[in-house]
Formats: C-alpha cells, structure tokens, sequence
C-alpha cells in the first residue's frame, strides 16, 4: 500500500531531517509513528501527501510513484489519502455539514452522491445531529471528529493522522482513536503519527519508532520505547 | 455546469459570510472610482473653460464698405485654401446689423443712435476658424501676408500673446492634469491591488484546507474571481447612484458659472456612461482578479 525506499529530506537549513527511511505499509495495517518533537514523523507526513518531495529514496502510495508528484497531480493524490491533523484545518465559516460536503464539491462530486455519503460518514462519527453548527460551536473532541468525516468523505484507502489527539482532553482524545479503529476494521490503512504514549502502548498495533530523522524500531506488536 | 454552480455558490457565502470584509473592500473600490470620476468631471470643467476662453477670441478680417460680393468671396476662398484654416464665415454688412440690432435690443438709446445716422455704418467681415487652435499663429502669419485692397484693418495684432499665452495655459493643464490622473490612477491600482490581498490574506487558511482536501488550483482560483467582479459590479453601481445625483446638483451651478457657454457635464456623463462605467468596471475587476491570482499563488504553495 505504502513504501518508502531509502527515503532521504534535508530542509533549507541543511539539517537532514528524514535520513534513509524505509517503511513498508500493508493494506489495511494500523501503523503508529512515534517519535520526540524534531524526530522527522511530520515530514513523513508531508512527503506522503506530496506537500514535500523527497531529496533521495522512493515513495510509493499503492501503484503510483509520487516521489517526483507534479504540482497538478497533488490534488489528485489528496482525493485518494485522507488526512486529519492536530489543529483540525476546519472552516470556521462552514457548517460541520459543508465542512464534510466541501471535500467532495472541490473534487467535483455528484450531488446524489455527496447526499449519500456526507450523512453516513457524519452518523460513523456521531455528528449528525450537530451537523448544522459551525466549529466554534462544538468542541475539540467534535471538530477533530468532523476532520475525520471530511477524511473520509473520498472513501480513501490511506487514512494519515497527524498527532490528532495533541489538542484534545483523555476522553475525547480515547474517542478519537476508538473511531480511528473503527475505521481501520472497516479496511482503510490507517498511519498515526504521535507522542501519546499511553495511547501507543494501549494500542497493540505496529509501532514504527523514530529519532533524529532515522527508524530505530519498528514492531509488530510494539510500545512507546522513548 | 456543476463546477460553475460550485464556484458560484461558495463565492456568494464567501461574501455574505465574511460581509464585513466585503463591505470594507467595496468601500475602498467606491473611494478610487470616485476620486477618478471626480478627476474626469475636474478636467471636463477644465477643458469646457480653456474652449469658453478659446471661443472669445476672433481672427477677423474687417472690409472695405465698399467691396463688392465677387472680391469677397475671391478673398474667402482664398483665405479658405490657406493651411490650417478650418472654416471662414462671411459676415455681411446686413448680417452685422441684424446681429448688432439683436445685441443692443434692449438699449434703446444706442439704437436710437443707429436710427439718426440713417445709414449702416459696419462693414462686412470674414471671421476666421483655425483648424487647431494651438495652430492660430500660423493662420494668422498667412493673413498678414495676403495683401488685397478690400482689407479695410486685421483684428489679431493684439490677440497674438494672449493666444501664447492661452496656448501656455492650456498646455501646463493638460501636462498636469495627466500628471495628476496618472499619479491618482496609480495610487488608486496600489490600494485596490492591496485591499484584495488583504482580504485574500484571511482566507489563507481557508485556501490551505482547500489544497489539503484535494482542491485544484481552479477551484481554490475562481470562487475569489467570481467575488472580485461582485465586489466590482457592486462598487461601478454604488458610485453610479452616488455620482450622477452628485453631478445633478452641481449642474446648475455650472451653468451659472459659465453663463453663455454649453457646458452640461451630467449630458456627457450620460452620452459615455458606458465608456465611462463600463472601462472602470473591467479595469476594476482586471485588478480584483490580477491581485486575487497572485495571494492564491502566495497561499496555495501547501
């Protein structure tokens, strides 16, 4: 599903912040990066949904090579990898409603399919009786929910969750991760990047551990070593 | 058909959505067309006053009382075949009496005068009409060098350094004038252009999300084109239902101002309206859309 070949990222500073990555993701895995702030999980992140391109390696999403992505395929790949992240990245001027919609409207969506879909995705995640309130009007726990609806509105097979528990209280953040399960028995792979160590080690997943840019372990059944 | 309805829809809850944005942004679009259309209407009163001053400048030719139709008309034509003569108006012996009789109407003394002296005192005339004003030397250089017996005085001796004159002022207006419209056009484009960067500069976010979930540029592109002609098609209309009564209560004053001389400028704002409006408006929306296409670019890099 996903593989990274020796992938290698060096910013603008010169600092190399992914060095020689290897990763193979198997469809339908539950995989936990985790790693110190600087270890390089974000920019895995980045490099899989085409915002960075890698300086060395490849990198693989299902048959398609997005190592060298041009700018105007990157929508495209976007369609095909759901992403939620630790500030959520909803529209305040939006409905929690057209937030979800708005995802399918830009890819241009069918009307009948955007009334099938954007109800059910909004029941998976409980919101479907709040669905006519604006973000600022429901809390975090919600708007992250919300993002995932969004998410998950293209039907992806890739699910990319960066640290989406970072802003959330214990309850809501053990929310988050139940619905991210959920999702994954449902067959989408789902990739979470975080530092939440009680939530890894609850897990029992695949953990892939990170530090100063370099895998240092990578589990089957792992813990937050770190 | 789908795309477009999108592109539509979001644009218009983007405006009623962010309404103070939108009003502020179409404030600042009113005050450039305004100052702009207040300019033209500065420079049309201009103009109208530099021609007024034009118009009461005669190059006349006065003739002998007793030339004959045949030896004017020779003189006419030759006058006319002159370079940049435009026109040359023959007024008769009669025809100055009519209009002198018409003048004086209501002074009964001065024609009382004429009564006594029993016979028509004026002479016939040829009042000439340069092609170009700034060109009056030149006409008036090819009368001093006709040389015909029935040319009883030249009326233009005198004329000649106020029409340099004339000619200075009119010429330091206009160099002005452009000078002014340009710098004022210029400041106008820098405000509009930075107005809509401002407001493109808040939904930088929005912009941000709408890459992530896999939005094309297009899309991201055209709901903000689509508000900037609103915004530009509400500011052409606010500014015309603020201009024109503007330009009706000021009309009379003109009039008085100018008293004698045609000078109507709401006449000319309603004969160009759509040159007038119209251009505005696309050189508007052109900005709204240059400005709109660069903060896209600046703020879809993600």
């Amino acid at each position: 599903m996903i593989n990274l070949e020796n992938v290698s990222k060096t910013y603008r500073s010169k600092v190399k912040v992914v060095k020689n990555v290897n990763i193979i993701v198997k469809p339908g895995e539950f995989v936990s990066i985790v790693g110190q702030s600087g270890a390089g999980k974000t920019t895995i992140v980045r490099l899989l949904i085409g915002e960075e391109k890698a300086d060395e390696g490849k990198i693989m999403v299902g048959d398609w090579d997005i190592t060298n992505i041009r700018k105007k395929e990157v929508p495209y790949l976007r369609r095909q990898i759901g992403v939620i992240f630790q500030d959520f990245k909803l529209l305040p001027k939006k409905t929690l409603e057209e937030n979800t919609s708005f995802a399918l409207e830009v890819s241009g969506g069918k009307l009948s399919k955007i009334k099938k879909i954007v109800p059910s995705v909004l029941k998976i995640v409980g919101l479907y009786e709040e669905r006519k309130r604006y973000p600022h009007e429901v809390s975090g726990g919600e708007q992250q929910r919300t993002a995932i609806a969004r998410a998950l509105v293209h039907q992806p097979k890739i699910l990319l969750a960066d640290e989406p528990t970072g802003n959330l209280d214990a309850i809501n953040a053990n929310d988050i991760i139940n619905l991210l399960l959920r999702i994954n028995k449902f067959g989408t792979t789902v990739i979470l990047v975080t530092h939440n160590k009680e939530i890894v080690n609850r897990l029992n997943k695949r953990v892939i551990t990170m530090d100063h840019g370099q895998i240092i372990n990578d589990q089957e059944h792992g813990k937050y070593l770190l | 058909m789908l795309f477009l309805f999108r592109i539509i829809k979001f644009s218009f809850q983007d405006i009623a959505r962010n309404i103070w944005l939108t009003i502020a942004t179409v404030m600042i679009l009113l005050l450039a067309l305004f100052s702009i259309n207040t300019l033209i209407a500065v420079r049309l009163i201009s103009d109208n006053a530099v021609s007024a001053v034009k118009e009461k400048i005669d190059i006349s030719l006065y003739l002998s009382a007793e030339a004959t139709e045949s030896q004017i008309m020779d003189l006419k034509t030759q006058i006319t075949n002159l370079d940049n003569v435009a026109n040359v108006n023959y007024i008769s012996k009669q025809s100055a009496m009519d209009s002198f009789r018409v003048k004086y109407e209501n002074n009964p003394e001065v024609l009382a005068a004429l009564s006594e002296l029993g016979r028509n005192p004026l002479s016939p005339s040829l009042i000439i009409i340069p092609k170009n004003f700034d060109q009056s030397d030149l006409v008036i250089n090819g009368l001093k060098a006709i040389n015909n017996p029935i040319i009883e005085s030249r009326d233009f001796s005198d004329n000649t350094s106020i029409l340099t004159k004339i000619n200075n002022i009119t010429k330091r207006i206009n160099e002005l004038g452009l000078f002014v419209i340009s710098v004022f056009i210029l400041i106008s484009l820098l405000v509009v252009y930075n107005a809509i960067r401002v407001a493109i500069y808040t939904h930088r976010q929005e912009i941000e999300i709408m890459r992530l979930v896999g939005a094309s540029n297009y899309f991201i592109y055209l709901p903000y084109l689509c508000s900037a002609i609103v915004y530009s098609l509400l500011s052409t209309l606010v500014i015309i239902s603020i201009f024109y009564p503007l330009l009706t209560l000021i009309q009379p004053y003109l009039e008085v101002f100018f008293m004698g001389y045609s000078i109507n400028i709401l006449s000319y704002f309603v004969d160009n309206f759509v040159l007038i409006f119209g251009s505005q408006f696309l050189i508007v929306v052109f900005i709204n859309a240059l400005a709109s296409l660069f903060a896209v670019r600046k703020y879809s890099k993600i």
